[in-house]
C-alpha cells in the first residue's frame, strides 16, 4: 500500500462530500434525474400501450365474401375496433376523409378477389395467395408513435396460424401529409424517425454541455489566476471583457453548430441513400428531412440556444471562486439541458399535459429539439417563435451579465450555501 | 501638485463586516509607499479601491487628482495593478503576454514592440520569454508580472505583495527592479506586504494597518526611533499591544 494514500483519500472524500456544489451536482442531481428519466420512459410506454389497446382500423371491404367476414370477425375478437365500409377504394377513403370521420389513423383494404384467392389457397393451390393492403398515417411525433403497423403484422400472423400458414400476404403503404405513398413500409420510416428522434437530442446535449464547460472554465480561470482583477484595472471597457469571453465561446460554439449540421446532413444523406433502395422518395417533400430553409432555421435555433447557454454559463461561473467550483455550478444547468432532450426523445410535445408543455417551452434548451421536429414537417413558425423566445432570453441574460461585469460584484459575488453545512466564521480573503 | 494618492476617511464594508475604517493617507509622487499589516488587515481591500476594482462605502480616494469612483476610466489609464499571487495566461508565452498587455495602452506597433522590449529587459527572462507561461516557476511568473506592471511606465504602480512566496533570489531581483524603476522613471509605487523587514529596506514611507485601521505611519527609521525598536516587526508588535 502506498504510504499516506489512505489518509489522503479520506481527506479528498471529506473535502468533496462537504462541498455542497459537488454534493448537489454530482450526487443529488443524477440521483433525481434517472428516476425522472425512468418515469418519462414509463409514461411513454404506458401511453403507447394504451394507444395499442384501443387500436382501431377502418376496413375497406371490397370483397364482401366469406373470408373477408372471417377476417373482420378475427380483428374484432382480437380487441381491434374494426369499422367496416364497403366498396370504397383507398383513394376514395382519403378524399372523403373517412379516417378522421372514424377517428383512426390506419385502414386496411380487403381487395375484391380476397375470398376467391383464399378459397383456392385453402384447397391446396399454394401458387395463389390472398393479400390485404395496410395503410398507416405516418407520425413524426415520437418514437412510439408508429406502433399501429407492428400490431397489424402480429394480427395477420395470428390469423394465418388459425386459418392456413402464409395464407395472407400484406402490402404496406404509408400516408404522409394526406398522400398515399404506395409500397413504402412505415417500419423503414419509423426507423428513420427513431434515429432522428434520438440522434438529435443526444448531439444537442453533448454540444450544449461541452460549450458551457468551455465558457465556465474560461471565466473561472480568469478568476482563479487573478487575471480578471488585472483586466478590470486596465483601461478597457468592462463590457468588452464579457463580450470577448462570449465571442470566444461563440466562435467555438458556432463551429460546433456547423459541425453538428454537417454531421446531420451527412447522416440524413446516408439514410436517404438507404431509403432509395426500398422506394424512391423525396424525403424533404414528405416532411421526413428538413428543406434548405429548415436546415437554416435549425442552425439559427441551435446557435441562439448555444449563445443563451454560454451567457448563462458565463454569468453563473462568475459566482465561482475557481475552475472546480465553476464546473460544479454549471452542473446545475445540466438538468435543464438533459431533461428536455430526454423527454422529447420519447414524447411528442403536442400530446403532453399543458403544464409540462409550458415547462418544456420555457426551457430555452428545448427549442432546437422542438425546432428539429417542426422543420421536418414544414412548421417553420414553431421554429421561428422558438428562436425569438431564446433570443429574448439570451438578451436578458446578457444584460444581467453586463451589469455584473460593470460592478464590483464580479469580484465579490459568491454562491452561499447556508445551512447545508456548519462552517466556522472566518474573515474572507477579500478583506486582506 | 506633488500628491499621487490622497485618501480621505476611506471606509469599506462587506455586508456586516467592516474591512476598512476611516483610512486616510497621502502618497507623494515618486516615492515607494508601503502598506504593512498581517493577513486580513485590509491591505488588499485598500489597494483594490485605489485600483478602481471596489467601490468605497464612504470616504474618497483621488489618484493624481482623479476620483476613483467618478473618474475610474481616467484612473485606469495612469495606473497598473498587480494582484497578489496573480498568474499569467498559461497558454500564452511570456512575450505574448507582455504584448497583450502593452496593446491596452497603444495601437502603434512600434510602440508596442518598444514597451514589450522594455518589459523583457525588466523581467530578465531572456529566451524563456518564448516559452508558454505554464512552464514558468513561481518566481519567473512573478518577475514577468512585475515587468508587466512597470513596462508601460505608469504614473502609479500598485503592487500587492510583490514578493510573496518567492525565494531569496527572486525576491531580491523583484525588489531591485522596483527600486531601479522608481529612480530611473519617477514612477510612484504603492505596495503591500506582510513582510515588514523587506518593506523596511524598500519603502520611503509606510503605514501599519491592523483590523482595517491605521495604527502607525511614517518613515521606517522614524518609526523605529519613535517606538525604540530594532525593526518594523517590533514596532508593529508594540503598537498592537503584543510586546
Amino acid at each position: 500500500m502506498l504510504e499516506g494514500f489512505g489518509n489522503f483519500l479520506i481527506k479528498e472524500l471529506k473535502e468533496m462530500i462537504r462541498d455542497p456544489k459537488i454534493l448537489i451536482g454530482m450526487l443529488i442531481v443524477p440521483a433525481l434525474m434517472f428516476p425522472l428519466l425512468g418515469s418519462i420512459i414509463n409514461f411513454a410506454t404506458q401511453s403507447a400501450r394504451e394507444e395499442a389497446a384501443k387500436t382501431s382500423v377502418l376496413v375497406l371491404n371490397n370483397d364482401g365474401g366469406t373470408y373477408s367476414e372471417v377476417l373482420i370477425s378475427f380483428l374484432n375478437s382480437s380487441g381491434v375496433k374494426a369499422f367496416v365500409v364497403n366498396n370504397t377504394s383507398p383513394e376514395e377513403a382519403m378524399s372523403e376523409n373517412l379516417l378522421s370521420d372514424y377517428n383512426t389513423t390506419q385502414f386496411m383494404e380487403i381487395p375484391a378477389n380476397f375470398t376467391g384467392n383464399m378459397t383456392q389457397y385453402v384447397q391446396g393451390n399454394s401458387n395463389v395467395k390472398a393479400s390485404v393492403n395496410f395503410y398507416g398515417v405516418f407520425s413524426v411525433g415520437s418514437v412510439f408513435g408508429n406502433i399501429g403497423s407492428s400490431i397489424f403484422d402480429g394480427l395477420v400472423e395470428r390469423f394465418n396460424r388459425q386459418i392456413a400458414p402464409n395464407a395472407i400476404t400484406t402490402e404496406k403503404s404509408t400516408i404522409i401529409k394526406g398522400e398515399i405513398q404506395k409500397g413504402v413500409d412505415p417500419r423503414i420510416l419509423s426507423g428513420l424517425v427513431l434515429s432522428q428522434a434520438i440522434a438529435m437530442p443526444i448531439m444537442i446535449m453533448i454540444l450544449l454541455s461541452y460549450s458551457m464547460q468551455i465558457a465556465a472554465t474560461s471565466v473561472a480561470m480568469e478568476k482563479e489566476e487573478k487575471t480578471l482583477e488585472t483586466l478590470l484595472s486596465l483601461p478597457m471597457d468592462r463590457f468588452a471583457i464579457l463580450l470577448g469571453k462570449l465571442s470566444g465561446s461563440i466562435i467555438i460554439a458556432a463551429l460546433g453548430a456547423l459541425a453538428f449540421l454537417f454531421g446531420l446532413t451527412y447522416y440524413m444523406g446516408s439514410l436517404t441513400a438507404t431509403m432509395a433502395l426500398g422506394a424512391s422518395l423525396d424525403l424533404v417533400s414528405l416532411g421526413l428531412a428538413p428543406s434548405f430553409f429548415g436546415y437554416l432555421l435549425l442552425g439559427v435555433s441551435l446557435f441562439v440556444t448555444l449563445l443563451s447557454a454560454l451567457a448563462l454559463a458565463v454569468i453563473i461561473s462568475a459566482f465561482a471562486e475557481d475552475v472546480k467550483g465553476a464546473q460544479a455550478i454549471v452542473g446545475y444547468i445540466y438538468p435543464f439541458v438533459f431533461i428536455p432532450s430526454l423527454a422529447l426523445m420519447y414524447l411528442d410535445i403536442n400530446t403532453l399535459p399543458l403544464v409540462i408543455k409550458i415547462v418544456l417551452y420555457a426551457i430555452p434548451f428545448s427549442h432546437p429539439i422542438i425546432a428539429s421536429k417542426a422543420v421536418m414537417v414544414g412548421d417553420y413558425w414553431t421554429a421561428v417563435l422558438g428562436i425569438v423566445y431564446v433570443a429574448a432570453f439570451t438578451l436578458v441574460i446578457m444584460y444581467a451579465a453586463s451589469r455584473l461585469f460593470a460592478t464590483e460584484k464580479i469580484l465579490t459575488a459568491k454562491l452561499k450555501f447556508r445551512g447545508l453545512r456548519k462552517r466556522k466564521e472566518r474573515p474572507s480573503e477579500e478583506f486582506q | 501638485m506633488n500628491t499621487a494618492i490622497e485618501m480621505s476617511n476611506l471606509t469599506k464594508d462587506f455586508g456586516s463586516i467592516r474591512a476598512l475604517s476611516r483610512l486616510s493617507l497621502k502618497v507623494e509622487i515618486g516615492e515607494i509607499f508601503g502598506l504593512i499589516g498581517p493577513n486580513g488587515a485590509g491591505k488588499t481591500t485598500a489597494l483594490r479601491v485605489i485600483a478602481t476594482l471596489l467601490l468605497p462605502t464612504s470616504g474618497s480616494v483621488e489618484v493624481f487628482g482623479l476620483d476613483v469612483v467618478h473618474e475610474a476610466a481616467g484612473v485606469r489609464k495612469i495606473i497598473t495593478y498587480l494582484p497578489e499571487e496573480a498568474g499569467a495566461y498559461p497558454n500564452l508565452s511570456g512575450w505574448e503576454y507582455l504584448e497583450f498587455m502593452a496593446k491596452f495602452g497603444t495601437n502603434d506597433k512600434n510602440r508596442v514592440h518598444e514597451i514589450v522590449s522594455e518589459g523583457a529587459e525588466i523581467c530578465g527572462l531572456g529566451e524563456r520569454l518564448k516559452s508558454k507561461a505554464k512552464t514558468y516557476s513561481k518566481g519567473m511568473k512573478r518577475r514577468l508580472l512585475v515587468a508587466r506592471a512597470l513596462m508601460t511606465k505608469p504614473k502609479l504602480a500598485i503592487l500587492d505583495e510583490p514578493t510573496s512566496g518567492l525565494d531569496v533570489l527572486h525576491s531580491y531581483h523583484v525588489r531591485e527592479i522596483i527600486k531601479r524603476y522608481v529612480k530611473e522613471h519617477g514612477v510612484t509605487v504603492l505596495l503591500s506586504s506582510h513582510n515588514m523587514l523587506e518593506v523596511e529596506h524598500l519603502c520611503d514611507r509606510v503605514i501599519l494597518i491592523n483590523k482595517g485601521q491605521i495604527v502607525a505611519e511614517g518613515r521606517p527609521q522614524e518609526l523605529k526611533e519613535k517606538f525604540g525598536s530594532a525593526n518594523l516587526e517590533e514596532v508593529f508588535a508594540k503598537v498592537v499591544g503584543l510586546a
